[in-house]
């Protein structure tokens, strides 16, 4: 471990076990191999970053994993268990949150109403339940409070700011109690302060044993937060490894910088 | 841990007795409403001055029941079915059909239609549930046709293009104008289960699955809602009650004749209702039934037997499709809220929005400003926060925040 990771704290004591695992993972869209042979590995527990030029199937590689979209070969599991192909409500269920690149939100319903969707159990009587029982509206404001909107409970999600929007969807996938979170460009489009403030988020949260998966732009977010970094080119991974070891890495500096 | 920023700091001084008391308020608003609502149903065969009158209003608790049922499928997941002709159609004729062949009791036979019905729902909703946005407006419309063709051609099952005669389930000794009462009442409480059924979804964890579905399907299968059962199931329902309110009206008018049947303007009328009176809203599908059953018996009284009325219509449609995208209802209760005390206070919603707007425009500063609040936790009044949240909390005048939220 490096200097650099300060959220690795206790968990980093341990050895890592595998979290989320591909294996020769592959995606084209046409002629375009989005996805070409990707044998990833990230680790339980920890910060893992996946990074990348534009284009390099950072996103198309989400997709296939959380079920998105089907990939035409190749094999996903989750702590062991062959996940490959599943609906994506059933890898929801299975412990994999995740947020999308351009925040998705549900905009014509309230901010409390947003954090009622996840699901976590699909029993008849629960389902027909009232959404609004005390425990579950308790265990929302507790996550809007984390997150820091919980005064915005009952505005419509469409009205509150795209900075807000984003810290709402990470609560919403917070409630559907994942182990893992995977989050695309968590940074993006958001003002300097409030990356820190999803910066710390994410070091609490795996401090209290989240995983992560982190597909990011922001190279000196990626390098401060993450344990383990893996690098993607063309569809695969070139390159992995702590912040530092990739860091220094010529293939990483060539497929960045085309030096 | 960020817990408090500047807005919340701000925001927590005062929001929960406003929002407690609107509630409170609201909730009775609502109560009183109900009943006000009730009664005034219930009245009309008492006030309706002639059985012409009442017969309308017949049509108007028929088209009520209609696009109710319609609802749950249209408002919920937002998949816009143009074709639930098809099984106010099949309910209808299939209560007829019992009727005639068994000559089982016509409640019965109804009930047992909408179950046929819904059946059939389930592997119509399994092909057609696949297919979202346009796709799925053309396969419902298909079904229509394909249920039109059916009906006429099949004359020795269906009686045809000559029509069905469903026997009444009143005796010759109950007149017309009592006739009329009857089923003004019966349509009613078919609609009142209709909406209470609707109402228990929506406030679910089910409805909440479906809404999300409307508003971004994917989203909500990441989130772990299995969508595709819970269209189907929503799907199966509407049906099932748009079946009810079929076989109702069968046995009502005691006449099917499938070019009116397995039309696709019943199935328009079901989407305008809905859409002009708010498909997000428990009575909105009720009063766009009031508001369009009662235009189109006018117009049709007026112009007689041109396609007058057919324009009308469309022009409503388009006026409402313009101006009040969202419905009657939706549009009111904004209006109304203009004019109530603010849920979330004014300060809170300027005070995070000028904070927002002073971000964009001046990083550096706001930068600045921020991480000493979000790195130490706490919110710290130092100088720069100090004036940025005074500043804003001060300057509440309210076209600031009608400018910053609109």
């Amino acid at each position: 471990m490096t200097a650099t990771s300060e959220a690795a704290g206790p968990a980093a004591a341990t050895p890592t076990t595998p979290s989320l695992a591909t294996v020769d993972l592959k995606k084209s869209f046409g002629g375009v191999h989005a996805v070409d042979g990707a044998t990833v590995t990230f680790h339980h527990g920890k910060v893992n970053a996946l990074i990348g030029p534009n284009g390099s199937g950072k996103t198309t590689f989400f997709n296939c994993v959380t079920g998105m979209i089907k990939p035409d070969s190749g094999s996903v599991s989750y702590r062991g268990a062959d996940i490959t192909g599943k609906a994506p409500h059933r890898i929801a269920r299975a412990g994999i949150g995740r947020s999308f690149q351009l925040c998705r939100i549900f905009p014509r319903m309230t901010v409390m109403e947003n954090m009622l969707v996840a699901v976590r159990s699909t029993s008849l009587r629960r389902q027909l339940a009232s959404a609004r029982n005390a425990e579950e509206l308790d265990r929302a404001r507790g996550l809007l409070a984390r997150v820091g909107i919980e005064h915005l409970e009952h505005s419509l999600a469409r009205d509150i700011s795209y900075g807000q929007q984003k810290l709402l969807e990470l609560a919403g996938v917070l409630m559907g109690d994942p182990d893992t979170i995977m989050l695309d460009e968590p940074a993006g489009g958001v003002n300097p302060a409030l990356i820190d403030r999803i910066a710390t988020l994410v070091r609490s949260l795996n401090a209290e044993g989240k995983t992560f998966i982190v597909v990011e732009h922001n190279m000196e977010l990626v390098m401060s937060l993450s344990d383990h970094v893996v690098v993607f080119d063309r569809g695969r991974p070139i390159c992995e490894g702590t912040p530092t070891v990739v860091q220094s890495d010529p293939r990483v500096l060539e497929a960045y910088l085309g030096i | 841990m960020p817990s408090a920023s500047d807005t919340t700091s701000v925001s927590t001084t005062d929001p929960t007795p406003v929002g407690d008391r609107s509630r409170r308020g609201s909730m009775l608003l609502k109560a009183v409403g109900l009943v006000a609502l009730t009664v005034a149903v219930l009245s009309f065969p008492a006030v309706a001055a002639n059985p012409f009158i009442l017969s309308v209003g017949v049509v108007i608790m028929s088209y009520a029941v209609l696009a109710t049922s319609w609802n749950f499928v249209g408002g919920f997941t937002g998949y816009i079915s143009l074709g639930h002709a098809s099984y106010s159609g099949l309910g209808a004729y299939a209560t007829g059909l019992l009727v005639i062949h068994t000559s089982m009791n016509p409640w019965l036979a109804m009930l047992l239609a909408g179950l046929v019905v819904a059946v059939l729902a389930v592997p119509i909703g399994i092909a057609s549930l696949r297919v979202r946005g346009a796709s799925f407006v053309i396969v419902s419309i298909a079904l229509v046709l394909i249920l039109l063709l059916v009906f006429q051609s099949w004359g020795s099952f269906t009686g045809g293009s000559n029509g069905l005669r469903v026997p009444r389930p009143f005796g010759p000794e109950v007149l017309r104008p009592e006739q009329h009462e009857r089923f003004f009442y019966l349509h009613a409480a078919l609609l009142a289960v209709a909406l209470l059924v609707w109402w228990l979804i929506d406030r679910s964890r089910f409805g909440t699955g479906l809404k999300a579905i409307r508003e971004d399907e994917d989203k909500a299968q990441a989130l772990g809602v299995p969508t595709f059962t819970y269209k189907l199931i929503a799907f199966v329902v509407s049906a099932f009650f748009t079946a009810l309110g079929g076989g109702m009206y069968a046995l009502w008018f005691g006449f099917l004749d499938p070019i009116f049947q397995f039309s696709i303007l019943v199935g328009s009328y079901m989407v305008l209702m809905s859409l002009l009176g708010g498909i997000r809203s428990l009575f909105g599908p009720f009063l766009g039934a009031v508001i369009v059953g009662y235009a189109v018996e006018y117009f049709k009284n007026q112009y007689g037997d041109t396609q007058f009325h057919l324009v009308a219509m469309g022009l409503l449609l388009g006026l409402v499709v313009l101006f009040m995208p969202d419905g009657i209802i939706p549009a009111a209760t904004a209006l109304v809220d203009r004019f109530r005390p603010q849920r979330t206070s004014i300060r809170e919603v300027s005070a995070a929005d000028l904070a927002e707007q002073r971000r964009t425009a001046d990083p550096e500063a706001a930068r600045a400003d921020q991480q000493s609040r979000t790195d130490d936790g706490t919110d710290v009044p130092d100088a720069s926060a100090e004036t940025s949240t005074g500043a804003a909390t001060d300057n509440d005048s309210p076209t600031v925040t009608e400018g910053a939220r609109r």
